[in-house]
């Protein structure tokens, strides 16, 4: 590990050219590098906390540290603060010195440095007071999602305002990852976000039910694609070489590899939804290019490795290069078992089990976690100009990590199957195996433990990582020595380089069509360029979207599906809250076993007033779709107070809280306002919605007292919560609604009831039209 | 006429065959573009730009 370059470096040898005189911004670099670092041990910290809550309930500590509200602070804080910081980090080092030029703007780079940090400080506040959007990986309300919008815009203008100054003419490929990412994460994040506010950090999607479900994964797992996979890949093909001492093994292939996974990548979300109510249609568009997917991303995985061709000696002695093989490997696992995941039959054993939080873990840790460790390893002791505090440490970091890892997705993996396998598990009798659903989940808490073994290593390896960085920094210079680098700024007129040697570009169209003239004519224009990559994304979508929110048949509505009453509604912002649904999925899907347990499958139709929708993708609790009216208004009650007092090997924190809370009676009008601005037709409830909230309530204290419950509850947040658990699913029972329901709206008739859950086929209601993706 | 009507009566079915086309025309060309052995040169040199951060790769000429 040597220092930065001879000062002054040498400039071009072009005696007639004019040489311009710059250097490198280096301390946004390091201000980025040390953000990464703490950021990445406060979010595995959170993990190994929500990882201990899932073994040992007793270790929430409502309201604010329990595992619902936790988990996206964890994903949010690993995902947007360390692996964000991470990627600012690679690429304010690598685009400067790839475009041979400072970053476009010194006050952008800080802006965008502290407006980021703001954002993770706000996220970290916000998160544990309950303040959520819900949708996962989007938890962040409103007045942060703008905030948000406009750091990333910064972050743009001062990376394409880059490209236009660079002095280089040929972009590298890690800049066009780079640009493909900014572009697509700000329409990502702007389009998934688009909500009504109902409050200073309170909001309602626009999109409801199966739109909203599609608008969240096509957000979701572009997410993964544009902020944990193109970024890092474009600091791949810089660093790797770097590290390597060589270029890539096949800068040909790596050009594929852009453009296949920026083609492919963006169609490929609705492989989330297999089974759901989304339209079958889109889920196996999803699927289909998620299979796609395998051959570019191994592709890129393949490149990355064999650029060590001829090296592989230094990967025994270079604990950076170790770190590198290891992250790639891991790009090459999660990408072989991302599309394997997405067909539908392995899909339907895998998804609302812990084998998804095992494959994400698989790529996170070992692509994201690795590759940002190998970088900022490499980075230091060029960034601190001095050598790395110990190499000794290094190798500890990548042992300590490995084992961790592979305890993590071992366990975890088998956690995943174990349950999957016994949620579908029938007896020779054709009934269900394990029909009490806590069977299932206790069976993994063994494994949960060891997850909390393999995260701690992983954390204490992240600490040591810490520990040396600032030991390296602590031996930095008195002043750090900024080489001034000399090149001759780009020419505004373009003079085609010819091919070969003393071969010039015909002059005839032809022999410029061959010699591509064109593309490098494209290559000058990066803002257009940027312009018609924008379009070209945001109509790619909305081909795929667009249609279940415009064609009619693919939501049929349900007529006796209704609005929530305004006590369900506060209900539902409670379940919101409260993060269940991170644990507590409502999405029958239409598999015998799912049929068999929670009964009739979920419908496209049902969710249609559900800003957001709450269909969840993980069952650490049964789902709830069904869930109204199945018990007493009392077992919830006691349930809340203390869910192992009502069974025993309950994973559920205590939300005594919610039984002491008192209801904000005065906000009900304001959301119920908010649902009827987007379209849900509340009818007389718009003017006297706490009203009827009150009265809802009443009736269910009174239900409390009459069934041997306390006093008292008339008022109490807990009354709101049970109001719309027993909604649930009642929509298409048809025949009374449930008694605590009081809506001030008109409902249609009774409606046959569909949940026939004695009945081994459960018969569709005559008034539901086909739905395009269902099936028996 | 709503948007939803207009968008229910348009033959979407087309736009999938029309747009597997154009990224397949765009596949192919780019394919050509990067296999075509007379950019070999061009691309080598592009490989080896993270290599030097104090010298642009790119050949200069005239009054480049």
């Amino acid at each position: 590990m040597t220092g930065p370059e001879s000062v002054p470096a040498r400039g071009v040898a072009a005696a007639a050219t004019r040489l311009e005189s710059f250097s490198y911004d280096d301390a946004i670099v390091r201000k980025f590098l040390f953000a990464t670092i703490l950021w990445g041990v406060v979010g595995m910290l959170v993990g190994v906390i929500i990882a201990i809550q899932m073994a040992y309930p007793a270790s929430n500590v409502a309201p604010y540290l329990t595992f619902g509200r936790l988990r996206p602070l964890h994903t949010n804080a690993v995902i947007f603060a360390f692996a964000g910081n991470a990627i600012f980090t690679g690429v304010y080092y690598s685009t400067q010195r790839l475009l041979k030029t400072r970053m476009y703007s010194d006050v952008l780079s800080s802006l965008h440095f502290w407006g980021w940090q703001l954002i993770i400080v706000a996220a970290a506040i916000t998160l544990p007071l309950g303040l959520t959007q819900t949708k996962e990986y989007a938890e962040l309300e409103w007045p942060i999602d703008i905030l948000i919008a406009v750091v990333w815009v910064i972050f743009a203008i001062n990376f394409v305002g880059s490209l236009i100054k660079r002095r280089e003419r040929h972009m590298y490929v890690a800049l066009w990852f780079y640009l493909a990412s900014i572009i697509t994460v700000a329409v990502l994040h702007i389009f998934n976000n688009l909500v009504i506010p109902a409050g200073p950090f309170t909001s309602y999607s626009i999109y409801a039910g199966v739109q909203d479900a599609f608008m969240q994964w096509w957000y979701g797992h572009n997410a993964v694609a544009f902020f944990l996979t193109t970024p890092f890949l474009g600091m791949m093909y810089y660093f790797m070489p770097k590290a390597a001492e060589g270029p890539v093994f096949s800068y040909k292939l790596s050009i594929l590899h852009f453009w296949t996974l920026v083609f492919m990548y963006i169609w490929a979300g609705p492989h989330h939804l297999h089974y759901t109510a989304l339209p079958e249609w889109a889920s196996t568009l999803g699927m289909l290019f998620s299979i796609m997917l395998w051959a570019p991303s191994w592709g890129g995985m393949i490149n990355g490795l064999l650029t060590l061709r001829g090296a592989w000696h230094k990967v025994v002695d270079d604990p950076v290069l170790k770190f590198m093989v290891l992250a790639l490997t891991g790009y090459g696992m999660a990408t072989f078992e991302g599309p394997m995941l997405s067909i539908k039959s392995v899909n339907a054993l895998s998804h609302y089990t812990d084998w998804t939080i095992a494959h994400v873990h698989s790529g996170a840790l070992t692509w994201n976690g690795f590759f940002t460790f190998a970088m900022i390893y490499w980075l230091a002791p060029r960034l601190f100009q001095t050598d790395m505090y110990s190499k000794k440490l290094m190798n500890t970091h990548f042992w300590i990590a490995t084992v961790g890892v592979v305890l993590y997705i071992l366990s975890i993996y088998s956690a995943g199957v174990t349950q999957g396998l016994m949620w579908r598990a029938f007896d020779e009798t054709g009934r269900l195996q394990y029909p009490d659903f806590v069977e299932t989940v206790a069976r993994l808490v063994p494994m949960y433990w060891v997850r909390v073994v393999g995260g701690t290593l992983y954390l204490a390896g992240a600490v040591l990582f810490a520990y040396n960085i600032v030991k390296t920094w602590a031996k930095r210079p008195a002043a750090y020595t900024v080489p001034v680098i000399q090149a001759p700024a780009l020419s505004k007129t373009f003079v085609p380089e010819p091919l070969r040697p003393g071969v010039d570009v015909p002059a005839t169209a032809w022999g410029r069509f061959v010699n591509m003239t064109f593309h490098r004519a494209w290559e000058r224009m990066p803002v257009t360029f940027s312009v018609l990559t924008l379009v070209a994304v945001v109509v790619a979508s909305l081909i795929e979207i667009i249609p279940t929110f415009l064609i009619k048949s693919n939501v049929p509505t349900i007529a006796s599906v209704h609005p929530y009453t305004p006590l369900e509604l506060a209900g539902r912002d409670i379940y919101i809250r409260e993060g269940c649904v991170n644990c507590h999925s409502q999405m029958v899907r239409p598999l015998r076993f799912e049929t068999e347990r929670y009964g009739e499958y979920s419908k496209p139709g049902e969710s249609v007033y559900d800003h957001p929708f709450l269909w969840g993708s993980r069952r650490i609790g049964p789902d709830l779709a069904r869930e109204g009216g199945l018990k007493s208004n009392l077992w919830h009650l006691r349930h809340f107070e203390n869910p192992r007092e009502v069974n025993a090997k309950s994973l559920m924190p205590a939300y005594t809280h919610i039984i002491t809370n008192d209801i904000d009676f005065a906000s009900i009008q304001k959301r119920v306002d908010v649902m009827a601005m987007l379209g849900v037709p509340y009818g007389d409830a718009v003017g006297k919605a706490p009203d009827m909230a009150r009265a809802q309530a009443n009736a269910i204290a009174d239900d409390l007292v009459q069934t041997g419950g306390a006093k008292g509850f008339a008022t109490k947040e807990v009354v709101a919560l049970i109001a719309y658990i027993q909604r649930l699913g009642k929509d298409i029972q048809g025949g009374p609604q449930s008694a605590t329901a009081k809506g001030g709206y008109s409902r249609s008739p009774a409606t046959p009831n569909a949940r026939q859950i004695a009945s081994p086929i459960p018969a569709v209601p005559s008034t539901i039209a086909p739905s395009g993706g269902g099936r028996p | 006429m709503s948007l939803t009507q207009i968008m229910s009566g348009a033959n979407l079915d087309h736009y999938a065959q029309v747009s597997l086309v154009l990224f397949l025309f765009a596949f192919v060309l780019i394919c050509w573009r990067v296999f075509s052995p007379r950019f070999k040169a061009t691309y080598d040199r592009a490989a080896r730009m993270p290599l030097d951060d104090d010298n642009p790769q790119t050949p200069r000429r005239g009054g480049e």
